[in-house]
C-alpha cells in the first residue's frame, strides 16, 4: 500500500488521475471505479507528488520527489517529455487556461513557467527572501500565477514582468503543503487558501484584504478548493467540509461579494461511505 | 498565453526542419482543422486517422471507408469531418463520439469533397468524369444538385454548326477541383481544360469563367483572408490570382476580374507538382514536387524561391501549411508517413536564472545610487507591500492573443479515448530540444504499453529522502 498525494480530474469529469509514493500514475474511470488503463503511467523515480490535466484533458503534467516535471499523453499512456525542472521535490503544478503553459514549484523556492508544446522554460521567478513554494495555481484568466510559500504568504506573480503584484498574508504556513485557489461570487475575485491553525482564509484580490475567516478543521486545515459558489476543504481531522455560498441580504450587501460563507453545509467524514460525494464531483 | 513570453515573432515564418515523423498505416492526404490544434490525415487503405499536435499521437481511428481517401475537409467548429474516396463515397463523420453522421454515394471516384465554410450540411464535390455536385444535408435523405462545368455562352445567334462545336467542347469540360469562398457564397471550380469557373450555389450556374491555364487544375486553395487564389496545373505552372470581393452587392458578373499574379515554375529542371499550399497568411506558397525529393517555398510579396527543404528521401504528395503557425505537414508517397516541418525556437538560458539577462554585447554596469545602502528589513517588507498597489484583473481573458477570432463558435470539445489500442505514432528520432529529453517509443508501439522508461535525467540525482516527505502527513 502506497500513500496518495496527489489527485485530479480531466476536464470532462470522466476520468480522475492519482500519483502515488510507489512512483505510479494510475488513471481512473469515475463511474465503475476501475483503472482506465491496464497499466499505470510509469516512469518516475521517487514518489509522484503532484498532478494537472491540461484543459482539452490530453495532456497530463506531473511533478515528483525525482525534481522533475513529466508531460503524458493521455490516449497513449505515453511519456511525452521530461522536464528537468527543480532541485529540489516538484510540489506543485498547473496547466494555464488555455493549455499552452504549465507552471511548476518547488521547495527550492523557483516557481517555472514552462511552454507545454517545446518543453522549453519561458520565465523563473523567484523572490529575494527564496522561502520554499508548497503550491502554485494559475488565476482564472491565466495571466498571473500565485504561489503558495512556507514564510505564511501568497505571491501573485506577473509572469511576464517577473514580478510580485500581491502578497497577503494572514494565515499560517510554515510546515506543511498547503493548497488553495481563486474564486469568484457575483463577478468579484477571492483568493480561499487554509492555513495552519484549522481556518480558512479568503482575500479580496485587489485590495489584499481578508475579508473572511472560516472556522474548518481541528489542526491543520491541508487543502480548500472553489467551484462556483461551493467550496470543500480537506483537514488532519480526516474530514471534508462543503460550504455554499449564501447571498448577503440585500440591505446588508457586501461590497466584497463573498462574505456570508455559511458554516459548513456538511462534513464528509473519511470513514463513512460518502454521501454527498455529488457535491465535490467538479473541478473547474 | 505563451505568446506573452515567446520571442518566437523574431522566428522566421516558414519551416526549416522536419521536427516530428507520424505514422499510421500509409497516409494519402492531410488537413489541418481550423484551430490548428488536430490534423486529419487518410490512408491508402480508407480510415481516417486524426492526429493530436500537441501530443502527436492519434486521437481518433475513423473506419468506414475501403478504398484511399482522396479528400479530408473539416467544418468550422472542428466537430465534423468529411472524408471522400476513391470508392464512390464520401463520410461525414461527428467526431464528438466518432460515428458515421452521414454517408454519400456517388457513381465515380471523387476528387476532392469541400464542406461549406459555415453550414456543416452542405458540401460540393468534383467527381471522376461526372458534373460535380452541391451535395446538401439538411434533410433525411440527402439532396444532390448537379453543377455545370461548361461555361454558358453569350453568341446565342451563332450558327449551327458553330454551335454544335461548342457543344462538343462543353461536353468535354469536366471539373476537377472545387472550393468553396470564404464566405460560402460561391464556389471556385478548375476543369480539365485549364478553366476556372465561379459558380452560383443557389442558381447552380456559371455566373465567371476563364481559361487560366492550359491543362487540366488539380488543387485549387483560398487564403484565409479568402483574397488570392492558389491553382495548381499540370502544365507545371503554379499560379496565384487575386480575388475580388464576390460577395459585394453591386457585383457584376460581366466585370468580374481575376488578375493572374505570380507563376512559379522551375525553368530549368522544368519539374511539375504534385501539391501546392498557402501558408497561414498567404505570404509563402509551398509545393512538393513530382518525381523529385525537394518542397519549395516560395515568397509570394517577390514571386521569389525562398527556400527548398531536402529531407526524407522519398517524393511527397500531399502538403499542408499549418493555419496560424510555421508549420507543414508533408506525406511521403513511398512509405505514407507524415513528416511534420517547423522551427525549433532556442532555449533561453536566461529564463532559467532569473537573475541574469542575455546581452549582446558587454554593458558596462553603472552602479546604483543607494545600491549598497543598508535598510532595515522591516522597511524593506513594508515598502515592498506599499508598492503593490496595481489593479489586478484575474479573471478577463486577453482575446488578442487568441487565434480563433470568432468566438461565436460553438466549442467543439476532442473527446479523449482510452481504447485506441497501441498507438502507431513512430518516433525514431525526435527533434530534442535544449533541456528535454524525449524517448523513443518503438518498443512500445509494437509490443503494446511498455513499463521501462529510460529516462536520463531523473537519474542522476538521489530521491529525496523519506524523512522530507513525511512533511505533509
Amino acid at each position: 500500500m502506497a500513500g496518495i498525494s496527489a489527485v485530479a480530474w480531466a476536464p470532462d469529469s470522466k476520468t480522475i488521475a492519482s500519483g502515488s509514493d510507489d512512483k505510479a500514475i494510475r488513471l481512473w474511470d469515475r463511474v465503475t471505479g476501475r483503472p482506465m488503463k491496464p497499466k499505470p503511467l510509469l516512469g518516475h523515480h521517487s514518489y509522484v507528488y503532484c498532478l494537472a490535466f491540461s484543459p482539452k484533458g490530453n495532456i497530463l503534467a506531473s511533478g515528483s520527489y525525482d525534481e522533475a516535471v513529466f508531460l503524458w499523453d493521455v490516449r497513449a499512456g505515453r511519456l511525452m517529455r521530461s522536464l528537468p525542472a527543480h532541485s529540489d521535490p516538484v510540489s506543485g503544478i498547473d496547466f494555464s487556461q488555455d493549455g499552452t503553459l504549465v507552471v511548476s514549484c518547488s521547495t527550492d523556492g523557483l516557481t517555472r513557467i514552462w511552454d507545454t508544446s517545446t518543453g522549453q522554460c519561458l520565465r523563473t521567478l523567484v523572490h529575494e527572501d527564496n522561502p520554499p513554494i508548497t503550491s502554485v495555481c494559475f488565476a482564472p484568466n491565466g495571466r498571473y500565477v500565485l504561489a503558495f510559500s512556507m514564510d505564511s504568504c501568497l505571491r501573485l506573480w506577473d509572469y511576464v514582468s517577473g514580478t510580485v503584484k500581491k502578497t497577503y498574508s494572514g494565515h499560517t504556513n510554515e510546515g506543511f503543503s498547503i493548497g488553495g485557489c481563486f474564486g469568484s461570487v457575483q463577478g468579484e475575485p477571492f483568493i480561499a487558501a487554509p492555513s495552519e491553525d484549522g481556518e480558512i482564509v479568503l482575500w479580496d484580490v485587489k485590495n489584499k484584504e481578508v475579508v473572511q475567516r472560516i472556522k474548518g478543521h481541528n489542526g491543520v486545515c491541508f487543502w480548500v478548493d472553489v467551484h462556483e459558489d461551493t467550496m470543500a476543504s480537506a483537514g488532519q481531522d480526516g474530514r471534508i467540509r462543503v460550504y455554499k455560498h449564501q447571498s448577503p441580504e440585500p440591505a446588508v450587501k457586501d461590497i466584497n461579494g463573498v462574505a456570508g460563507v455559511d458554516e459548513a453545509l456538511s462534513d464528509l467524514a473519511v470513514t463513512e461511505p460518502l454521501i454527498k460525494n455529488e457535491d465535490i464531483k467538479q473541478e473547474t | 498565453m505563451n505568446l506573452l513570453l515567446s520571442d518566437d515573432y523574431l522566428l522566421q515564418d516558414y519551416p526549416e526542419n522536419i521536427t516530428n515523423t507520424i505514422r499510421s498505416g500509409h497516409t494519402t492526404c492531410l488537413r489541418f482543422n481550423r484551430k490548428g490544434d488536430y490534423l486529419a490525415s487518410g490512408r491508402v487503405d480508407g480510415t481516417v486517422v486524426v492526429w493530436d499536435l500537441e501530443t502527436m499521437g492519434v486521437a481518433q481511428k475513423l473506419r468506414g471507408h475501403r478504398a484511399a481517401i482522396t479528400s479530408l475537409s473539416w467544418s468550422r467548429c472542428g466537430r465534423y469531418l468529411l472524408s471522400a474516396c476513391q470508392g464512390w463515397r464520401a463520410v461525414l463523420w461527428d467526431l464528438e463520439n466518432g460515428t458515421r453522421f452521414r454517408e454519400v454515394r456517388f457513381r465515380a471516384p471523387i476528387y476532392t469533397a469541400e464542406l461549406h465554410p459555415w453550414n456543416h450540411k452542405l458540401f460540393v464535390a468534383s467527381v471522376f468524369d461526372e458534373a460535380p455536385s452541391l451535395v446538401d444535408l439538411s434533410d433525411p435523405n440527402d439532396v444532390k444538385h448537379t453543377l455545370p462545368s461548361a461555361p454558358r455562352r453569350a453568341n446565342a445567334d451563332a450558327d449551327a454548326a458553330t454551335k454544335e462545336k461548342q457543344a462538343k467542347e462543353d461536353a468535354k469540360q469536366m471539373t476537377t477541383a472545387t472550393v468553396w469562398t470564404v464566405t460560402g457564397d460561391h464556389i471556385l471550380a478548375g476543369t480539365n481544360k485549364g478553366r476556372l469557373n465561379i459558380i452560383d450555389p443557389n442558381t447552380h450556374e456559371i455566373i465567371w469563367s476563364e481559361k487560366i491555364c492550359s491543362s487540366v487544375v488539380t488543387t485549387l486553395r483560398l487564403t484565409g483572408s479568402g483574397r488570392e487564389l492558389l491553382a495548381n496545373s499540370q502544365d507545371r505552372i503554379i499560379r496565384t490570382f487575386h480575388v475580388p470581393n464576390l460577395s459585394a452587392e453591386d457585383l457584376d458578373t460581366d466585370t468580374i476580374q481575376m488578375p493572374l499574379e505570380h507563376k512559379f515554375q522551375d525553368v530549368v529542371n522544368r519539374l511539375s507538382w504534385n501539391h501546392v499550399t498557402f501558408s497561414a497568411t498567404g505570404e509563402y506558397v509551398a509545393a512538393s514536387t513530382y518525381n523529385n525529393h525537394e518542397l519549395y517555398i516560395w515568397e509570394r510579396n517577390h514571386g521569389s524561391l525562398v527556400r527548398m527543404l531536402e529531407g526524407p528521401k522519398e517524393e511527397q504528395g500531399v502538403i499542408e501549411w499549418h493555419p496560424h503557425r510555421a508549420m507543414l505537414a508533408a506525406c511521403g508517397l513511398e512509405t505514407g508517413r507524415i513528416y511534420i516541418w517547423s522551427v525549433t525556437s532556442p532555449q533561453r538560458w536566461s529564463a532559467l536564472a532569473p537573475d541574469f539577462v542575455e546581452v549582446e554585447e558587454n554593458v558596462e554596469y553603472i552602479e546604483r545610487e543607494d545600491e549598497f545602502d543598508i535598510h532595515p528589513q522591516e522597511e524593506i517588507v513594508k515598502r515592498r507591500l506599499d508598492l503593490e498597489d496595481e489593479d489586478i484583473d484575474v479573471l478577463t481573458t486577453d482575446l488578442r492573443k487568441g487565434y480563433d477570432e470568432d468566438s461565436g463558435v460553438t466549442d467543439f470539445r476532442m473527446p479523449v479515448l482510452y481504447d485506441l489500442g497501441a498507438s502507431d505514432s513512430e518516433e525514431e528520432f525526435v527533434a530534442v530540444s535544449t533541456g528535454t529529453v524525449r524517448r523513443r517509443s518503438m518498443g512500445e508501439a509494437e509490443g503494446g504499453e511498455d513499463a521501462e522508461e529510460d529516462k536520463p535525467t531523473a537519474g542522476k540525482k538521489p530521491p529525496a529522502s523519506k524523512s522530507s516527505k513525511s512533511k505533509k502527513k
